[in-house]
């Protein structure tokens, strides 16, 4: 079903290396008629050959740089496009294309500028234990730095007005991009507003996510942030 | 006195650093400058050097200038790590903009063609229409 609405929506995904998945996430995204942009991270598969037979654009760093460089080029390629709203989706095939329209819709109904996933908003979900664990301990560090209260931290389904997008200053190019964008919205003192989405985990997805041990990685570079301009 | 120069000349190399670094990374320079102006005293009067050392409850002066040299080697080394973090800033936009300045958008509906008509971008992201396969 396509969505029928005077607003742009732009839905960017961020890939490196997703040949396995791809095709079928975009597929799904078209069918309900969402303009989609990839942000092809420097790939060496055929994730951009995929991409420019599927997507409305593509956008291919020359090398790779990171997830988080990529949703950054991603939201200034849409936003150059007159994007009303724009959506981070993950290229993986663990978020559904079915909980973009609520997220969009409660973003207009709340007149909030970020809508956040949350897949614990959302009833029952196998999440795996160590994954649980560390989701929670990533909402306790968010809220200690960043006041915001929120019940999943680092979900890659998030929804933006044009002036919420336009407001965040992305620097960290890889693990610790979530953190940033979470600093970010506290920073701009926009509303935001938490979503339920559900997750489909595949051993693909939990495969490509993050582990524990990159935990401290993303703590050291939010670290090393802060000593510099 | 020859010892006391080389290493004047050295902690003086590590201040003029901290100074150069204090408008990007205030906080690593204001420690490689407390650590170098520190060093420089304990080598100009190295008699309040165990004195010092004993209030601070190392013992001898010896070890605290080899506590203060490890700060400062540390302190350098975190700004070597700053630097690179900059550097890698500059790459990303630069690769950014070569990204954006080449994007593919889909001018047409027909997907999964060989060779679609594209839209490419300037590197603000205005649009300029080309086609595919025919630019320079």
């Amino acid at each position: 079903m396509r969505v029928i609405s005077s607003d742009t929506v732009w839905i960017v995904c961020p890939a490196f290396n997703e040949e396995r998945t791809l095709a079928g996430v975009l597929t799904r995204l078209i069918a309900h008629g969402y303009k989609v942009v990839v942000v092809d991270d420097g790939s060496r598969d055929k994730t951009r050959e995929i991409a420019e037979g599927l997507a409305d654009a593509v956008v291919s760093h020359p090398v790779n740089l990171g997830q988080g460089a990529a949703l950054a080029t991603g939201l200034a390629f849409a936003l150059a496009q007159g994007a009303d709203y724009i959506v981070t989706f993950d290229s993986d095939g663990q978020h559904r294309a079915t909980d973009i329209a609520r997220m969009i819709a409660t973003l207009k109904s709340t007149r909030s500028d970020y809508a956040l996933g949350s897949r614990f908003l959302a009833g029952r979900q196998r999440v795996p234990l160590l994954r649980r664990l560390l989701l929670r301990a990533a909402t306790i560090f968010t809220a200690l730095t960043t006041g915001l209260r929120l019940t999943d931290t680092h979900n890659g389904l998030r929804a933006f007005t044009r002036r919420g997008a336009a407001a965040l200053d992305l620097r960290q190019d890889r693990m610790a991009h979530a953190s940033e964008i979470l600093s970010e919205v506290a920073r701009s003192r926009l509303p935001y507003v938490e979503v339920p989405v559900t997750i489909d985990y595949t051993e693909y997805s939990l495969a490509k996510g993050q582990r524990a041990s990159d935990a401290v990685m993303i703590l050291l570079d939010l670290f090393a942030r802060k000593l510099h301009r | 006195m020859i010892v006391q120069m080389v290493l004047s000349v050295l902690l003086g190399a590590v201040l003029l650093h901290g100074w150069t670094q204090l408008r990007r990374s205030p906080l690593v320079a204001w420690m490689s400058l407390t650590a170098a102006t520190g060093g420089l005293y304990l080598v100009w009067a190295p008699a309040h050097t165990t004195e010092i050392a004993g209030m601070l409850g190392i013992g001898r002066g010896a070890d605290l200038i080899m506590y203060l040299w490890v700060c400062i080697s540390l302190n350098l080394l975190l700004s070597l790590h700053l630097k690179q973090l900059r550097q890698q800033e500059t790459l990303t936009r630069l690769a950014r903009h070569v990204a954006l300045a080449n994007a593919f958008v889909r001018t047409n509906d027909v997907r999964g063609a060989a060779a679609p008509t594209v839209a490419r971008l300037q590197g603000d992201g205005r649009r300029s229409t080309r086609m595919r396969g025919h630019t320079a």
